[in-house]
């Protein structure tokens, strides 16, 4: 019932702005293709968007929800699948909650209630991911994420599309180029990092990679490493640590945005903010607008965080009109990844030309469609893992109260600075 | 017979929810479907400890979920199938109750409590750090039977409810034994049950291997359904809470409860979350709650003993009137006026059976016994009375176990027997009742009273037989099928003398049996011990009030401030001036008749 109310939200929606269009549209088919062919095309092909919109991760959900509903609604605007005849997408919103098993149970109910869904994008934790595209890829509907675990294309599935670059290369990828920078602007290479991470699984895969290869092939030596279990109730002794080491860099790893929080609030007490020493993230969390509502401007700027996927060069109309529309600061990875699957989608069924999950599923594993416009890097192509080939990284830096993309320089929309030991 | 046909309604339902599951055929239904059983197992399993013994375990997720990741890390790492690899995560949550059960049954109620609740969550973080965030249960495309993946999910329905016929067969006959006897009589009164021959620890120490077995278990098989384990969907809190929702919410101590709550809370659950779960996020928390509440605080013991009290008190009326006729017969069984029935013997003849050398013990500062000696012998009835506070009662709990002497000795037999535990001293031959009774009150006097028996029965229709006798020598055979919280006083006091003389003690010891009783009654109550006494029983009485007693005892043992002061014959002991000093003050010496 829910679901279906916010269907016909929707749906109300799409049909003010593109009442005169279906017009048009039912105007052109009766001249230009038969009746037949009509008769045998939905009017509308439905995509599901399986994320939290309950519990503790309500926030990703919703916006995820925003980038679908901006996508669904361009898509529509721009007249829809024309392989179709013009149907419509209509978005399928359900709420996987927050935990493995409430996600799972939310698959189950999704490919059972809604069996015409041709393809389907979500969960944002990897954790949930994981537990959805297990009953997805059994009921053989293809499903789309931007999670980035490794795991997820590592089961030898047939029906997961990860979008994303996996946790270990984006390390692999973000740390050489966060030296560089560090190069470029100081003159001297980081010689000395402090690694404090939390234990969710994405911290771990990352912390692994860059223990077992990236620190000694960059030359860094770890001389603080701490781990926390979420949630962080206090932050001193860590920080104690990075301040009698010194290190040249820190990586800080939360995953919840109140932990990010407390360590940014007491690194700024032990005066080592503000590019004292320099401070880089591995997920989105440190550059969400929340932060703003407990850490001032003056205590995120500097700091740099290497993502999948943020608003970037290219991305300036969507950003303005998520701003005007939902009164969102900035364009996080979780609304341009979504945005981008509905596109992702559309080329799929434009691809199969029928409104069919094995077909869409089978247009996702064939298709070649260039240059990827809203993911980093590579091309709208997937490896026979699920892979996208060719996912790169962003690299987003908080520079005046906003977290702007800096790399890569094709994407980015400011210059990266490196801050500088005052 | 009995047996069978009160399984009768457990198999028509299995039989319903199997025509039922299999008519259905939307997935997601399947999966609750499926969910239903899988919880009510973990529910059994929680009952079978918790609801049974009055242990209130917060923990129940250590065991589900170390079966859980037992089925799952089977698969990964060495390609074992659920089929096989179900049973040993059976085998080691079994082993797993054990452990956790060792150190933990050292405590008692909150502390029992909160303790098991730390093991689930101290495990949950060692599988973290072991970095088992999420593991899944590869998908086999070649063999999928053989590695229970079924295409149709109305298997898993059936395979649960298999395994939930199986829970539920086993425990009615964990029930119906002795071990279902001992752990419902851990519940109601440990100390009872230690008393009465029952070894406590050893018991609940089964009984948590067996509900970790289960719970290893069908964390196994949810594993399978769930697809993906996380350390929180197996070892979280709210997966202890699960076990304990569902049978409180159903009834707690019967194999009726977990399924009950099973099987109204988990649909509900589940389409509160599908129904209004995106349009008021969390709303099915606060149903789901509410639910709990009002069941909570209408039926505090669950709705299927709610359900199961109404329905009995409108079949009172016809009950009651059957009922009231045995009454009659059990008083006019017992002599009203209780007469010497046996020749006085001369005191210090016959063997000494129970010999107290110097026995003392003292609560810090307080002396409460101090260097008592006395003999008791065959067939003697030896009455101990003092005034209150005067150390009866902490005599008694010094010869049956429940505590250990400072110093001294008591030789049972000539043998040593102090500073043993309760139920050895039980079996060695010394019964006991108690001055508040410890009756339990949720079961008939026949099955209060074989509790008692299984201390010298080897076999359970032994046990019966032995309560049998014993409840006809207290005269209650016409009312054993009666719940004992339905009983008198006096009816309370012989039950827990039936129950005391079930395991064929030689020594009884009996705390004020004739406390709070009318004249009459005690009258009665007198008879019963008489003839008792007749039989052959040595017998240990404690009173304060004397009268009852001079017609009874063949001696006296007088104690104040915890050490004796006089000993003898009744007639001797009433007419001494100490007894009368401590009883009534210095003052009603000089009145006493000399």
């Amino acid at each position: 019932m829910g679901q279906e109310k916010i269907e016909d939200n929707l749906s109300g929606r799409n049909s003010k702005t593109s009442l005169t269009r279906r017009t048009v549209l039912s105007g052109a088919a009766a001249i230009g293709l038969s009746t037949v062919a009509r008769a045998q095309q939905p009017a509308e092909v439905k995509v599901g968007l399986i994320v939290p919109l309950s519990g503790i991760y309500t926030r990703p959900g919703q916006v995820m929800r925003m980038g679908a509903e901006m996508g669904i609604e361009h898509i529509n605007a721009q007249g829809g699948i024309k392989s179709l005849g013009g149907a419509k997408m209509k978005l399928v919103v359900i709420d996987c909650g927050d935990t493995t098993e409430k996600a799972k149970n939310a698959a189950q109910r999704m490919v059972a209630q809604e069996a015409d869904l041709v393809a389907a994008t979500g969960s944002y934790l990897s954790s949930f991911t994981l537990a959805v595209t297990e009953v997805t890829e059994r009921a053989e509907l293809p499903m789309l994420t931007l999670s980035y675990s490794d795991l997820l294309t590592e089961r030898g599935f047939k029906f997961i599309f990860q979008t994303a670059a996996p946790a270990s290369r984006q390390s692999e990828l973000g740390l050489p180029e966060l030296m560089k920078l560090a190069e470029a602007a100081s003159g001297k290479r980081p010689k000395t990092v402090a690694m404090l991470m939390d234990n969710t699984a994405t911290s771990v895969a990352t912390a692994k990679a860059l223990k077992e290869k990236i620190f000694t092939q960059e030359g860094l030596q770890l001389v603080v490493e701490e781990v926390w279990t979420p949630p962080l109730s206090d932050a001193t002794p860590l920080i104690q640590k990075v301040r009698s080491a010194r290190p040249d860099l820190l990586l800080f790893m939360p995953n919840a945005i109140s932990d990010a929080k407390l360590g940014l609030e007491k690194i700024n007490e032990f005066g080592l903010g503000q590019g004292k020493i320099p401070t880089v993230s591995f997920s989105i969390t440190i550059a969400e607008p929340d932060m703003l509502q407990s850490v001032s401007t003056d205590a995120v700027q500097g700091i740099m965080t290497v993502v999948a996927n943020w608003g970037s060069k290219g991305h300036e109309a969507l950003i303005a009109e998520l701003k005007a529309k939902y009164k969102e600061p900035w364009m996080t990875q979780n609304v341009i990844s979504t945005y981008g699957d509905m596109w992702l989608m559309k080329a799929a069924l434009e691809q199969a030309g029928k409104a069919d999950r094995l077909a869409v599923a089978q247009a996702f594993r064939t298709m070649d469609g260039g240059p990827s416009k809203h993911y980093p890097g590579g091309q709208l192509k997937f490896d026979e893992k699920g892979r996208r080939v060719g996912a790169g990284v962003v690299i987003v830096q908080w520079q005046s109260g906003v977290p702007v993309t800096v790399f890569p320089s094709d994407l980015a929309l400011a210059a990266p600075f490196w801050p500088k030991k005052a | 017979m009995r047996g069978w046909r009160s399984l009768l309604p457990i198999i028509v339902f299995t039989a319903l929810y199997a025509a039922v599951s299999l008519s259905v055929t939307n997935s997601y239904y399947q999966l609750v479907m499926t969910l239903v059983p899988v919880w009510a197992i973990f529910g059994l399993s929680w009952n079978l400890l918790s609801g049974y013994t009055g242990l209130i375990s917060f923990g129940h997720a250590a065991f589900f979920g170390v079966g859980a990741y037992a089925v799952v890390l089977g698969q990964i790492h060495f390609d074992l199938s659920p089929w096989i690899m179900i049973p040993i995560a059976a085998i080691l949550g079994g082993i797993a109750g054990l452990l956790i059960g060792f150190p933990t049954f050292r405590l008692q109620g909150h502390y029992f409590a909160l303790a098991m609740l730390a093991y689930p969550l101290a495990i949950l973080y060692v599988f973290e750090w072991l970095g088992l965030q999420e593991v899944t249960l590869p998908i086999k495309r070649d063999n999928p039977i053989a590695y229970m993946q079924f295409a149709d999910h109305r298997l898993y329905t059936l395979l649960a409810l298999a395994m939930m016929l199986g829970t539920i067969l086993l425990t009615r006959a964990i029930e119906r034994s002795r071990f279902g006897m001992a752990l419902l009589a851990i519940k109601q009164n440990e100390a009872a049950a230690e008393a009465a021959g029952i070894n406590t620890l050893a018991w609940k120490l089964r009984a948590v291997t067996v509900s970790g077995a289960i719970a290893g278990a069908v964390g196994g098989f949810y594993a399978v359904v769930l697809l993906v384990v996380t350390p929180q969907s197996v070892f979280g809190m709210l997966v202890s809470a699960q076990a304990l929702t569902v049978a409180m919410f159903g009834g707690v101590g019967t194999v009726w409860g977990p399924v009950i709550g099973s099987v109204i809370l988990i649909p509900l659950a589940e389409t509160l979350n599908a129904e209004a779960g995106s349009r008021f996020p969390g709303i099915q928390g606060v149903i789901y709650g509410l639910a709990i509440i009002c069941v909570i605080l209408l039926a505090p013991e669950g709705l299927f003993w709610k359900v199961r009290d109404f329905l009995r008190k409108r079949s009172a009326p016809s009950a009651a009137a059957k009922l009231s006729a045995p009454d009659v017969p059990v008083a006019a069984a017992v002599p009203a006026a209780p007469a010497p029935a046996r020749a006085k013997r001369p005191t210090g003849t016959g063997d000494v059976v129970l010999e107290v050398r110097n026995l003392s013990r003292s609560f810090g500062g307080l002396k409460a016994v101090q260097d008592v000696s006395f003999k008791l012998r065959r067939n003697e009835i030896l009455g101990i009375i003092g005034p209150n506070g005067a150390g009866k009662t902490t005599l008694f709990n010094l010869l049956n176990g429940f505590l250990r002497p400072g110093t001294g000795e008591i030789l049972l037999d000539g043998r040593e027997m102090s500073g043993r535990k309760p139920h050895e001293l039980c079996e060695a031959g010394i019964g006991r009742t108690f001055q508040i009774m410890r009756p339990f009150l949720r079961m008939s006097i026949s099955d209060n009273v074989v509790v008692g028996a299984y201390v010298r029965a080897k076999t359970d229709a032994e046990a019966r037989q032995l309560a049998t006798d014993a409840i006809a020598r207290v005269g209650l055979s016409e009312i054993a099928d009666r719940i004992a919280g339905e009983l008198t006083t006096k009816e309370l006091r012989l039950m827990e003398l039936a129950r005391a003389l079930a395991g064929q003690p030689r020594i009884l010891l009996l705390d004020e049996t004739l406390a709070g009783l009318g004249h009459d009654e005690a009258n009665e109550v007198v008879a019963v011990i008489q003839r008792l006494a007749r039989d052959g029983m040595t017998i240990a009485i404690i009173e304060h009030t004397m009268q009852a007693m001079v017609r009874l005892v063949d001696s006296f043992l007088v104690l104040d401030h915890g050490a004796v002061i006089v000993e003898g014959e009744p007639e001797a002991v009433t007419r001494d001036s100490r007894v009368i000093e401590a009883y009534l003050g210095k003052k009603w010496v000089a009145h006493a008749p000399h």
